[in-house]
């Protein structure tokens, strides 16, 4: 069991590095042909193509401000769309590839699916039930659990004082905290939590995140940041605590259940602002990445 | 005894800029914590508590939020490279849909503000963009990262983008609409705007 799953992460792993490497920074240099899977090809190679046209487009516009300025406003600002001081995420197209997004957009739905058919309504009646303290307490004995995961990508990312802090929260919150009930660290020692992962770890060096992925429960994600999830799977200390597995999924489902009561809302928030929710999503996940990598 | 005068002199002049970039980056931050306090006076104004008051509360929230929002500068990047090439009726009529439908977004969110903290922890101006970064410190205790993106239009600082950690409104929905411009064309695009503004008013 072991080996076969190393040799997941493994392959994982090179088809991302193969992936990033087609993909990229430059979705117009016809680093087509490297895709892997020639089933998506046809599929790419179009929806490749009309980005790598607006992309150029694009770039053809702002090479032209002069003559715009001149006809179009009378004041000497520069007519291109993004040109204030803080163009670090302004970029027009700058987003993740989605070669698989038929598939993706089936998961899509089918979370879609999920969510209002079975976590909502338990949800919505759990939280009737539990009150606020009590899923808040629920929610800190689980974040406590997963210490390791968060400790070791703060040590593998050269982040030393992240990894003390998390070491001190987890020792103050089991004993002081009754096994992480009470998040003892952060009111009294304001040592907060350190928003670290896997996926981050590989960002940290040089990994892109190769391309979308929306998985059926866990949601959106990307090659890189699955592969990290993954990883984390051996990281994790419920996995060595309840090896059985239905037991194991029960408490994995639990948590989920727990987190989703407190994020009722959210979904639907999305799904009503947008003309198109999975691009929405697709792309918020991308720029929340990129915000967390960068944190 | 010079080289003393010249480091107090320094370390003044220091002081002075410190002083008066206080004072300069009043502006953005300023006019952003004007309309949140308006707008969090209007929310949770007993007064304007009933059901019945509703419409009341809304069209008020409606009006803080249209003096700071540059709607048509928001419009204009979220269709990018789309925007030359429409008329000036159909730009008029996306900048009315693309608004509305901002607001009715807004106002819901706003509605169910319930005491939470809002920080405003850092500026910054240059020339003649602003940003303005706020933190925003829930019940459960969780910090939420907000940053406005402001340009100055005369006298008043306009917002023309927001980030929530890292997220930017603008850009979500460019991609969202490029999308859709690149599958099909403006009209539809029209077509769905349209039909989801109305589909709750």
């Amino acid at each position: 069991m072991g080996e076969s799953v190393r040799l997941l992460i493994s392959m994982v792993f090179l088809l991302n590095l193969f992936a990033t490497l087609s993909f990229a920074d430059d979705v117009g240099a016809g680093a087509v042909d490297a895709a892997p899977g020639a089933a998506l090809l046809a599929r790419e190679t179009e929806a490749h193509e009309l980005l790598r046209r607006a992309y150029l487009e694009d770039r053809g516009v702002r090479a032209e401000p002069a003559v715009r300025v001149a006809s179009r406003t009378g004041n000497s600002e520069p007519d291109s769309v993004e040109s204030d001081p803080w163009k670090d995420r302004l970029d027009s197209m700058d987003s993740i590839p989605d070669p698989l997004e038929p598939v993706n957009r089936a998961f899509f739905v089918f979370n879609d699916k999920m969510y209002f058919w079975f976590f909502k309504p338990v949800g919505t009646g759990y939280k009737w039930v539990v009150p606020e303290l009590g899923r808040i307490c629920i929610r800190n004995f689980f974040t406590n659990l997963i210490m390791p995961i968060r400790a070791i990508s703060c040590l593998l990312q050269g982040k030393l004082e992240g990894f003390g802090i998390e070491l001190v929260r987890c020792v103050v919150n089991t004993t002081a905290g009754f096994l992480g009930f009470q998040d003892v660290a952060r009111q009294a020692l304001n040592f907060e939590v350190q928003d670290e992962d896997l996926g981050q770890v590989l960002a940290y060096y040089g990994i892109g995140p190769g391309f979308y992925l929306n998985l059926p429960f866990l949601g959106a994600s990307s090659l890189r940041d699955t592969a990290g999830w993954v990883g984390e799977l051996y990281l994790n200390p419920l996995d060595y605590m309840v090896t059985d597995f239905w037991p194991n999924v029960g408490f994995r489902t639990f948590d989920v259940l727990n987190k989703t009561s407190m994020r009722i809302g959210e979904y639907e928030a999305l799904k009503k602002a947008a003309l198109d929710p999975y691009v929405a999503m697709r792309d918020a996940y991308y720029q929340y990445r990129l915000n967390q990598i960068e944190k | 005894m010079d080289c003393k005068r010249w480091i107090t002199a320094a370390f003044a002049f220091l002081m002075a800029l410190g002083v008066s970039s206080v004072s300069v980056a009043g502006g953005p931050t300023e006019d952003i914590r004007k309309t949140t306090e308006r707008i969090i006076a209007i929310v949770t104004d007993p007064g304007l508590k009933e059901a019945d008051k509703a419409r009341e509360r809304a069209r008020q929230i409606r009006s803080a939020v249209d003096e700071r929002f540059d709607w048509e500068e928001m419009s204009r990047r979220t269709l990018a490279r789309h925007w030359k090439e429409r008329t000036q009726k159909e730009k008029e009529e996306f900048v009315d849909l693309f608004s509305k439908l901002l607001e009715r977004t807004y106002l819901d969110k706003v509605e169910s503000y319930s005491g939470e903290k809002v920080l405003y922890v850092d500026e910054k101006a240059e020339g003649n963009y602003g940003l303005v970064g706020v933190k925003i410190v829930t019940k459960q205790e969780t910090e939420i990262q907000v940053d406005y993106r402001l340009r100055n239009k005369g006298k008043e600082w306009l917002v023309y983008d927001i980030s929530v950690e890292g997220v930017s409104l603008v850009n979500n929905y460019r991609k969202q609409f490029n999308s859709i411009l690149t599958r099909s064309s403006f009209k539809d695009l029209m077509e769905k705007l349209r039909s989801k503004v109305e589909e709750e008013g």
